[in-house]
């Protein structure tokens, strides 16, 4: 096995050999489905909340009763949610336009009728679908409280009901909900089991604003029936490009490339910048074991810095593909139709290719650079002095691929996905929305030569700061690259 | 005898600092040379030269044949001054690895390395890692890493510095082992006791230029032989005495002195020390001692050995780089 190959094995065994690698390794995936799976924990956990109801002698828009309208509202809200859930469930599977049919069913026949055409429009998510939970739920205030004298003695009955978590309807109630009028316009006071609970508010005061609009439309001649209807009206709009996959309807597949772009561009950052730290630390421990001066002796600057490179990049190309292994047994587990659809996205247009040659050219650029700094350093302090300025560079990729994700031909995207250092990450957002095909060229050339640029001279850093002792900054790092080692 | 390594005229310089001036010498196969000089002398500048680990600014170098130690880079085993080795590697692991690096297979450097951390008594410490060895083990590893692969050239900085003296007994051993087996041996030290106890020949090196180059023979005849004298005596009376050239006081100690004089080319001591009895000077003990290494250093260079030149010229050096 040539010199290389053996720098390059050890660099990757002594790093997939750590407990602390396979930890890292399965981190992101793991907290991915526990960040995941924690917020539909969450979301399925929480209780549903009971509320009791209570209206002041006297009060009421002149609609009708202010209680109805709060429990119409609350009921309207729980069914936007469900049209909602039935859209989104359509969407992977079938595509926009489809879930914007299921939606139109379930608001015109409700919730069942809908659930009906999800299984027709998406059997996959239609079999599959669950109801969202009910947050509130309105339930027939006490006779202790409704009969209590308002004011301090009616407070007193619904603090003891809450405190004591007395059962109304088989559930202890979350809040008491006191409806009146001031000054002509809804009110109410609200009586919580906790004080922190906003939900039970922030419905209120979408009811109460339900019940001022009507009254206001009410009063100036307009059927609440009309405003109802206005409210919950949907456009119909179908979006056609000669760029869809299917050459006019846009589909949520012609959708994916932007988010499969900005996904990849953000795991590139991240792997290139995890890689190159990997190097930039192995380095260091090697210059500050005083192992690099003997390595020197036995293989070349060349050999040491390619086969130290390749190690990490193997490494780093071993996590992606058991991140990837992972995340499409998952996908094709839990959404075999989106992972249907991101596999054809993947596999157009050569996209794979070039998330691989971006991928390349980037990890070459950073991880030789980060290599010529650990020749310099012998603790974390030494590399601050020039890693602070490239991870402040390096933020700015981030940024400018969040703007890419929604417009990936801005202005700014494009002429920043010309500089080398920011090429790998910004085209790789860019990529799979087929820029055109005179900047993927030339972004790739750029990027190339200039890792070839960085290649010769971090070579050359790199050899001069393994052998010398002088304190690193910007100058003495110039200087050894003109140097050249000596 | 045949060169295994010829350095002609070398220089090596930082910028304006002349770290290595006109450096000339000779190694002949299978002996062992002590490349002589405090710290700071110039000394790892020549090695890492040789090594082709840093160019020469002007002169030639010639190692087993080549122009440029990178091309013989197999042949040659290397200890560096400043040691180090995989701190969670163990012993068996680290020397394979070094012995691949110079075309030993992985499997046969395995085997190498537990034969030899057995003859050097750290069979025990085989499975261990590198962070768990004591300091002199760790050293007698790094330099079975360095000759795991049987060189013919074998150039060991500084090799005693660290060991406690039965672990720099034990290096001397492995040593004096390699140059029997054939490989040819350059050591660089600042103890001149080992180049002593060692070396074929030595090359003495002060700042930057050779001082000296021969056996250590022909380096003691260098300096002169000198009389101890103990008693309570005065350095002007002793510097009068016959074919004393000259007096120097080592120790000093309620009114007894201990003086050392140095006696010319063909003065025998005899004649000094006949003089003084006869004169009347209180001589309490006496001694006729040949010149030490250490002494010829003295001589040939005016610097001491143990004097760290690292502090000027090396600082002077980075300076410069």
């Amino acid at each position: 096995m040539n010199r290389v190959l053996l720098i390059a094995r050890r660099e990757y065994l002594a790093y997939a050999r750590t407990v602390g690698f396979w930890l890292s390794l399965l981190a992101f995936p793991l907290f991915a489905v526990l960040g995941g799976g924690f917020s539909v924990l969450v979301r399925h956990a929480e209780p549903v909340r009971s509320i009791a109801l209570i209206q002041e002698a006297g009060a009421g828009p002149a609609a009708g009763s202010l209680a109805a309208i709060v429990r119409e509202s609350i009921a309207a809200e729980q069914a936007r949610g469900d049209v909602s859930a039935l859209r989104r469930a359509a969407i992977p599977e079938a595509g926009v336009a489809a879930g914007d049919r299921v939606r139109k069913v379930a608001e015109a026949e409700g919730y069942d009728a809908g659930l009906a055409a999800l299984k027709t429009e998406a059997p996959h998510a239609g079999a599959g679908f669950k109801r969202p939970k009910q947050a509130l739920r309105v339930v027939a205030a006490p006779p202790a409280i409704a009969s209590a004298p308002a004011g301090p003695a009616r407070d007193d009955v619904i603090r003891r009901y809450l405190t004591d978590k007395t059962p109304v309807e088989g559930a202890p109630l979350s809040g008491v909900v006191i409806l009146s009028e001031r000054g002509g316009e809804p009110a109410a006071r609200l009586w919580l089991a906790r004080a922190s609970d906003a939900r039970v508010e922030d419905a209120i005061r979408d009811a109460l604003s339900d019940a001022n609009r009507r009254a206001v439309f009410s009063a100036a001649g307009i059927d609440p029936q009309v405003v109802a209807a206005t409210d919950a009206w949907r456009p119909d709009v179908s979006v056609f490009s000669p760029r869809s996959a299917t050459g006019g309807e846009v589909s949520f597949r012609d959708r994916l490339p932007g988010a499969i772009g900005f996904a990849f561009g953000f795991l590139l950052w991240s792997l290139i910048i995890t890689g190159a730290s990997i190097l930039l630390n192995s380095v260091m421990e090697e210059k500050a074991n005083k192992i690099l001066e003997v390595l020197l002796s036995s293989a070349s600057a060349t050999e040491l810095l390619t086969g130290k490179v390749l190690g990490v990049a193997m490494l780093t190309l071993s996590v992606l593909v058991v991140w990837a292994v992972l995340g499409g047994v998952g996908l094709a587990t839990g959404l075999p139709d989106m992972a249907r659809d991101v596999a054809s996205v993947l596999l157009s247009g050569g996209l794979l290719v070039y998330f691989l040659l971006y991928m390349i050219g980037g990890y070459l650029m950073y991880a030789v650079l980060f290599a010529a700094i650990g020749a310099f350093c012998e603790t974390p302090r030494d590399a601050q002095t020039l890693m602070g300025p490239i991870m402040m560079v390096l933020v700015v990729p981030i940024l400018v691929m969040q703007m890419a994700l929604q417009n990936p031909d801005a202005p700014v995207v494009r002429i920043l996905s010309w500089i080398p250092f920011f090429t790998p990450f910004l085209m790789s957002a860019r990529v799979p929305s087929d820029p055109p095909m005179t900047e993927i060229i030339g972004t790739l050339f750029g990027m190339f030569a200039t890792a070839l640029l960085m290649v010769w001279l971090a070579g050359r850093a790199f050899r001069a700061g393994a052998l010398s002792d002088v304190k690193l900054s910007w100058k003495a790092f110039a200087r050894a690259i003109r140097g050249g080692g000596e | 005898m045949t060169a295994a390594l010829t350095l002609e005229a070398l220089s090596k310089r930082y910028g304006d600092f002349q770290a290595v001036r006109d450096l000339s010498f000779q190694v002949e196969q299978g002996t062992i040379c002590g490349f002589l000089g405090p710290n700071g002398a110039g000394k790892t500048s020549t090695i890492r030269m040789i090594l082709g680990l840093q160019s020469a600014t002007s002169g030639q170098i010639d190692i087993l044949g080549a122009d440029d130690g990178r091309k013989v880079r197999d042949r040659i085993g290397f200890l560096p001054e400043e040691r180090g080795l995989y701190k969670k590697m163990t012993p068996v692991d680290a020397i394979a690895f070094f012995g691949s690096l110079k075309g030993v297979p992985t499997g046969e450097g395995r085997r190498r390395a537990r034969e030899m951390l057995d003859t050097q008594g750290l069979g025990e410490s085989k499975s261990k890692k590198m962070k768990d060895l004591s300091k002199g083990m760790a050293q007698k590893v790094q330099l079975i890493a360095s000759v795991v692969h049987r060189p013919e050239f074998v150039i060991l900085d500084e090799p005693f510095s660290g060991l406690d003296p039965v672990n720099q007994q034990g290096l001397e051993a492995v040593i004096r082992g390699l140059a029997a087996n054939g490989a040819t041996v350059l050591f660089s030290t600042h103890v001149m006791q080992h180049a002593e106890r060692l070396c074929d020949k030595v090359v003495l090196l002060a700042r930057g230029r050779k001082a000296f180059e021969g056996t250590v023979t022909e380096a003691r005849a260098t300096s002169p032989r000198f009389l101890e004298l103990e008693g309570v005596i005065d350095a002007e009376a002793v510097a009068k005495l016959p074919g004393v050239t000259g007096v120097e006081v080592a120790a000093e100690a309620d009114g007894v002195r201990t003086l050392k004089a140095a006696l010319g080319p063909r003065a025998g001591g005899q004649e000094a020390l006949k003089a003084a009895f006869l004169g009347g000077l209180d001589v309490r003990r006496f001694d006729l001692r040949e010149p030490s290494l250490h002494d010829a250093f003295i001589a040939l260079t005016g610097d001491h050995p143990d004097t760290d030149q690292t502090a000027t010229r090396a600082a002077d050096a980075e300076a410069a780089r």
